[in-house]
């Protein structure tokens, strides 16, 4: 295209007028409202001492599940949209201990990371590890709040004492629009089970002879004495019970996600599943006007003449 | 990132900056002239043109810097306020499950878990109340069983107190109470702090215990040392007497409410026990603790993020304006000069 001299000037002069007035624009241009997918949340961790199994990697250390845990939870709190709601709560024996309620993530996500900060296996209350029902009481607090936020289970879903086929726990009441996620971690090999004593101090490490290896009740009514016996005595070891936590989320209508590395894995999942909320924000147009205004500006200046005479 | 003393959210598109140089390399608006010595010197026309080029660069430094997102991040500041620092303890023991029961009922032996006014419930009532009716305040919150975690601590941010507070009367209790261990993790709490005034402990429970010796020692002196005071909401049992009561009977004296009363008493700080034994007194203790708690404390506030992109669009505006009038102006000089 040619151009005269003239009229070169003339639309150059035009061009800057048009930049000066997104410029004006970004200034007084109004924010919109936009509404954006918030959840609610209520975090259960496991804390039972399979927990502190090392067999997880983080930053290329391995470090125990419950560490992993810790640092996934608050990953996933980071990318949480503002407006979200997180709560917390500890898994031990066979309930969730709630230890705070539902509180918006990015106005309270120092007091949410200093409370997860705490959350350590020396603060369980019993020994034993019901994953089943310690879900199943998830389920109910989640219910019992208002609103009810959606249930994310982190745990490497070992059952200690172990359960007997038979004899499944099952979730017998409403869900009342309850749902959530398991996240599994953990190794896949077999590995010895830190020991602590009541005081949180290491012991080293549980003994076959110190656990349950069956549900004793149940096995004594309806299994063979050989069927007993070939019964692997594996219980003091511990590795990520895959097959458990995917079955239980199939009772639950939970989705599983296994050893994810992103947190955006958990968070995709549970917009998938879970029931998202609109929070209205308001967007600000500002940074667009600027780009434009920017990008002409650039191609004002640029060096190379795309219209000659 | 800090640069001209402000925080940028997006420092990477800082990057850009080289672009501003662009408008000194540009051949644009160049006219061709047949010999340049032609042109007589101009110095006026120089200092116009160098002007110029540094508005141009001044227009699109501007821009780049309100895309790199330019902030004063949020920061403390401390104003003297009315209140004090206040960590509580709420008993998370079994026997919290109890029904809240007035003296001279009937002793009711079932746990009330799920429904009506167990203690637990009742002590959440009022302490969210007690929350709410302090705005200076700073709260701290300490789980406690058999074992004590200072689960909460200390903050500004009601939410936090209360979500921690409401899940406290969630679900059954746990096991046994423990009260030595979380009243040492509460002085804990402190002297990881700064003194910022009156600091208090309030202990929620529904029976007391006998301390060991070496437990007494380390609360005495801790206490002592952290300059605390402390309250005691007793929820009581339906024993019929009182804490303060004298009573020669030698079952009552050596109760572990009535020790733990003694204990707290001999300790050299504030300390002051409400015996609770219906909705009606925890309100009033509640109130008491308001009148006495209005000290001088040093409140710690959050001042908001503040955005700091407008500056740079009003000089990208006013730059742009000038650059915008010299090209008309130009490009009438033109014309006026080809017509």
């Amino acid at each position: 295209m040619k151009l005269s001299y003239q009229s070169r000037i003339t639309a150059s002069a035009f061009l800057m007028l048009i930049i000066m007035v997104l410029i004006l624009l970004a200034l007084v241009f109004p924010r919109t409202e936009r509404s954006v997918k918030v959840m609610d949340l209520l975090f259960v961790l496991d804390i039972t001492q399979s927990m502190d199994v090392s067999d997880v990697e983080l930053n290329g250390e391995t470090v125990s599940r419950l560490t992993w845990a810790k640092d996934y939870t608050k990953k996933t709190l980071q990318k949480l949209p503002c407006g979200s709601h997180v709560g917390l709560a500890a898994f031990s024996e066979s309930r969730s201990l709630v230890l705070m309620n539902p509180v918006e993530v990015c106005a309270s996500y120092n007091d949410l990371t200093q409370m997860l900060s705490k959350i350590h296996g020396s603060i369980a209350w019993a020994l034993s590890s019901e994953v089943s029902k310690a879900a199943f009481g998830a389920i109910d607090q989640a219910k019992l709040m208002d609103p009810s936020p959606d249930v994310v289970f982190i745990t490497d879903g070992h059952e200690a004492p172990p359960l007997h086929e038979t004899l499944y726990p099952k979730y017998k009441k409403k869900f009342d629009g309850v749902t959530g996620i398991f996240v599994g971690v953990g190794g896949d090999e077999l590995l010895p089970i830190p020991k602590h004593k009541f005081d949180g101090t290491a012991d080293g490490f549980w003994k076959q002879g110190e656990v349950l290896h069956e549900d004793v009740y149940a096995s004594l009514r309806s299994d063979s004495a050989e069927m007993r016996a070939a019964r692997p005595k594996t219980e003091h070891l511990s590795a990520q019970k895959k097959a458990h936590i995917q079955r239980l989320a199939k009772m639950l209508d939970f989705d599983a996600v296994l050893s994810p590395e992103e947190s955006n894995v958990v968070i995709d999942a549970l917009e998938n599943k879970v029931e998202t909320r609109d929070q209205i924000v308001n967007y600000n147009w500002a940074p667009w006007f600027a780009s434009i205004a920017l990008l002409l500006l650039v191609l004002l200046y640029l060096p190379f003449r795309f219209i000659r005479s | 990132m800090t640069f001209f003393g402000l925080q940028w959210a997006l420092p990477t598109v800082l990057l850009l900056l080289p672009l501003a140089l662009l408008p000194w390399f540009t051949h644009n608006q160049d006219k061709t002239v047949a010999w340049s010595h032609f042109v007589p010197a101009d110095p006026i026309s120089n200092v116009i043109g160098l002007s110029l080029k540094i508005l141009a660069s001044l227009v699109v430094a501007s821009l780049i810097f309100t895309l790199a997102g330019p902030h004063v991040p949020e920061k403390k500041v401390e104003r003297v306020g009315k209140g004090a620092e206040v960590v509580i303890l709420v008993d998370r023991s079994r026997s919290m499950d109890d029904p809240f029961s007035t003296r001279g009922k009937a002793l009711a032996v079932n746990r009330t878990v799920g429904k009506g006014d167990s203690k637990r419930r009742i002590a959440k009532k009022y302490l969210l109340e007690f929350v709410d009716k302090r705005p200076d305040n700073r709260f701290g919150f300490v789980l406690f069983s058999d074992k004590a975690l200072d689960l909460l601590p200390l903050t500004y941010n009601k939410k936090s107190v209360v979500a921690t507070i409401n899940a406290s009367a969630l679900g059954k209790g746990l096991s046994e109470t423990n009260i030595a261990k979380a009243m040492i993790k509460a002085a804990e709490m402190y002297s990881k702090e700064d003194y910022h005034g009156s600091r208090t402990v309030l202990l929620v429970s529904d029976g007391g215990q006998e301390f060991s010796e070496e437990d007494k020692q380390k609360i005495t002196e801790l206490y002592k040392v952290e300059n605390l005071r402390l309250y005691w909401i007793y929820m009581r049992s339906t024993t019929g007497l009182s804490i303060e009561e004298e009573s020669e009977d030698d079952s009552w004296k050596n109760t572990p409410e009535k020790k733990l009363h003694k204990f707290f008493k001999e300790l050299a700080i504030p300390y002051r026990v409400f015996e609770i034994e219906s909705v009606k007194s925890f309100s009033e203790a509640i109130d008491t603790i308001d009148e006495q708690q209005d000290q001088t404390l040093i409140v710690e506030e959050i001042v908001p993020r503040e955005n700091k992109t407008e500056p740079f669009f009003w000089l990208a505006l006013i730059t742009m304006l000038a650059l915008v009038f010299a090209q008309f102006y130009t490009a009438w000089g033109v014309r006026k000069a080809h017509d």
